[in-house]
């Protein structure tokens, strides 16, 4: 792959969003609110439950936080360079992958960055500054070994994040009905809010190796904490490669299953 | 009559035709449902209560809000209405003997009611399977005002969203406005959790703003954590609110009539 031609590409797809939110400033603003809404109202809920509570599931508030603010970095991150596969269903359904695929370009890299969310970009900012702000506020003391392997993990996380969405695009095209995989996956990542520890053991289970949130949201804040043990680390970077893999395997053989019958 | 039964039998046969889109977007109600459950539990763990609510009433409450938000919210993310109107569709309607107002109606009344039986479902597996206890109202009295707020909030809930949509007659942009209010709408109704938890600070305000009768007040009501007279005025608010807001839709519908132009046809 040539990564200064996609990188060419990319910037020209970023500067055509810009544009369109540009245009759409009513709309643009709505979307932007609304996050800020749905932010404020769960940092919110978090404040005031620790009202009436000085842990939850053993954590003190700001260890909370963070784990609300990693799940945010990590879900507008995604949302942000990833935006495309909303539309995915819509370009299958419609033929319109017919004139993704002609082009010469990786159809799956057109597919998942055709759309780059502006108001994610921006919104990334106060996340970063709210996780320096909490990470100072922690009852700990945080090393530079704990920042790095808090930015590997988010690393880490986002490989997972990307398989998952190549996987989301898997469905649509063997399913073309279907538009509410890649929500079922937004959903999920709602369980990386909170800490893991607040659900069963089998509960866990399924979101660490099934549908592996805890490992996207989750290990990043407990390597920051200095809570994840070595051989967890191991098991995250494994299953990171493994599962990449998986879906990309999944990908080549869901594209020759492509029928193209809508065009 | 007969027509809207129509709307709505139509409506109830497309629900089916898409059987694993429901069967998706059920998932994604079962997971936040899965989430909110074990949020409360671990904070009922070491007491047996948190912040006034015993266990069983405030897994209670989780469970109670899944049902009533498929009856209540509906697909709350239906943008129909808006799509109709940007696309220029919604002139068809003009020329049908239809009030466009329960044409909807009937349209999403098929949908919530699917959603509400899979709702009824997903909470009794749910209460087998984590051995749960919920309360159970036996008081008659309680329970013919719950199912009063729980009318009334379904035609609040629908008159807000139907005005919300009406913005498309003014801007091709509605949808992000649209998106703005049903976050506002999922937080301010307590469908994520009792408002009372809240500071008196942000729980005063939001009590006297339409959001909170549309999910939090009927399950107070069904947990007989509100007196008659408090229940009273809340479906007093109801009645406010609707009116309220069915008087502004009235008028934002004539308004918007003279803007539209049928662009997109």
């Amino acid at each position: 792959m040539n990564i200064e031609k996609y990188f060419k590409i990319w910037k020209q797809l970023v500067s055509c969003a810009a544009g369109s939110y540009l245009s759409n400033r009513l709309e643009s603003g709505g979307y932007f609110l609304g996050k800020l809404v749905r932010f404020g109202f769960f940092l919110l809920l978090i404040v005031s439950i620790f009202n009436y509570t000085n842990t939850m599931a053993g954590y003190s508030k700001y260890e909370v936080i963070l784990f609300f603010l990693t799940f945010n970095l990590l879900d507008v991150l995604a949302q942000a360079f990833f935006r495309g596969i909303y539309m995915f269903q819509n370009d299958v359904k419609q033929g319109n992958f017919d004139y993704v695929l002609s082009k010469p370009v990786n159809p799956l890299f057109y597919s998942m960055s055709r759309i780059t969310d502006i108001m994610d970009m921006i919104f990334l900012f106060p996340i970063s500054g709210l996780i320096i702000f909490t990470v100072y506020k922690l009852p700990i003391d945080v090393g530079w070994e704990n920042i790095l392997g808090y930015a590997v993990f988010i690393g880490i996380g986002m490989v997972i994040v990307i398989a998952i969405h190549i996987l989301a695009a898997c469905v649509t095209i063997w399913s073309v009905e279907n538009e509410n995989t890649i929500w079922v996956y937004r959903d999920a990542m709602t369980v990386g809010r909170f800490p893991p520890e607040i659900f069963s053991v089998t509960v866990q289970a399924v979101f660490t190796f099934v549908i592996p949130i805890i490992v996207i949201v989750a290990f990043p804040t407990k390597t920051l904490l200095g809570l994840l043990s070595w051989q967890w680390m191991v098991f995250g970077a494994v299953y990171a490669i493994l599962f990449f893999a998986v879906s990309l395997i999944i990908w080549k053989i869901s594209l020759k299953k492509y029928s193209s019958a809508s065009s | 009559m007969k027509k809207y039964w129509m709307v709505f039998r139509l409506s109830w046969a497309r629900q089916f035709e898409y059987r694993f889109n429901f069967f998706f977007g059920r998932m994604r109600n079962i997971i936040v449902l899965l989430l909110l459950f074990y949020v409360w539990k671990s904070l009922t763990l070491r007491n047996g209560s948190f912040a006034g609510y015993s266990e069983i009433e405030i897994i209670t409450y989780v469970f109670m809000v899944n049902i009533l938000r498929a009856v209540i919210f509906g697909n709350q993310g239906i943008t129909e209405i808006t799509r109709e109107i940007n696309q220029g569709i919604f002139s068809k309607y003009l020329a049908m003997p239809v009030n466009y107002f329960w044409y909807n109606f009937f349209r999403q009344l098929a949908q919530r009611l699917i959603s509400l039986i899979s709702a009824i479902i997903e909470v009794v597996i749910f209460a087998i399977i984590l051995k749960v206890d919920i309360f159970a109202q036996t008081n008659w009295v309680i329970l013919l005002w719950f199912g009063v707020s729980v009318f009334l909030a379904i035609c609040l809930y629908f008159v807000l969203s139907y005005l919300t949509n009406l913005l498309a007659f003014f801007s091709r942009e509605a949808i992000g406005p649209k998106f703005l209010f049903d976050w506002i709408l999922e937080f301010g109704s307590g469908a994520y959790f009792p408002l009372s938890i809240l500071s008196r600070i942000f729980f005063i305000p939001l009590m006297f703003l339409p959001f909170a009768y549309l999910v939090y007040f009927p399950v107070e009501i069904y947990l007989g954590r509100v007196s008659f007279w408090q229940a009273n005025i809340g479906i007093c608010f109801q009645i406010f609110w609707i009116l309220v807001a069915g008087l502004i839709t009235r008028i934002v519908w004539k308004k918007g009539l003279r803007r539209y132009s049928g662009e997109g046809i």
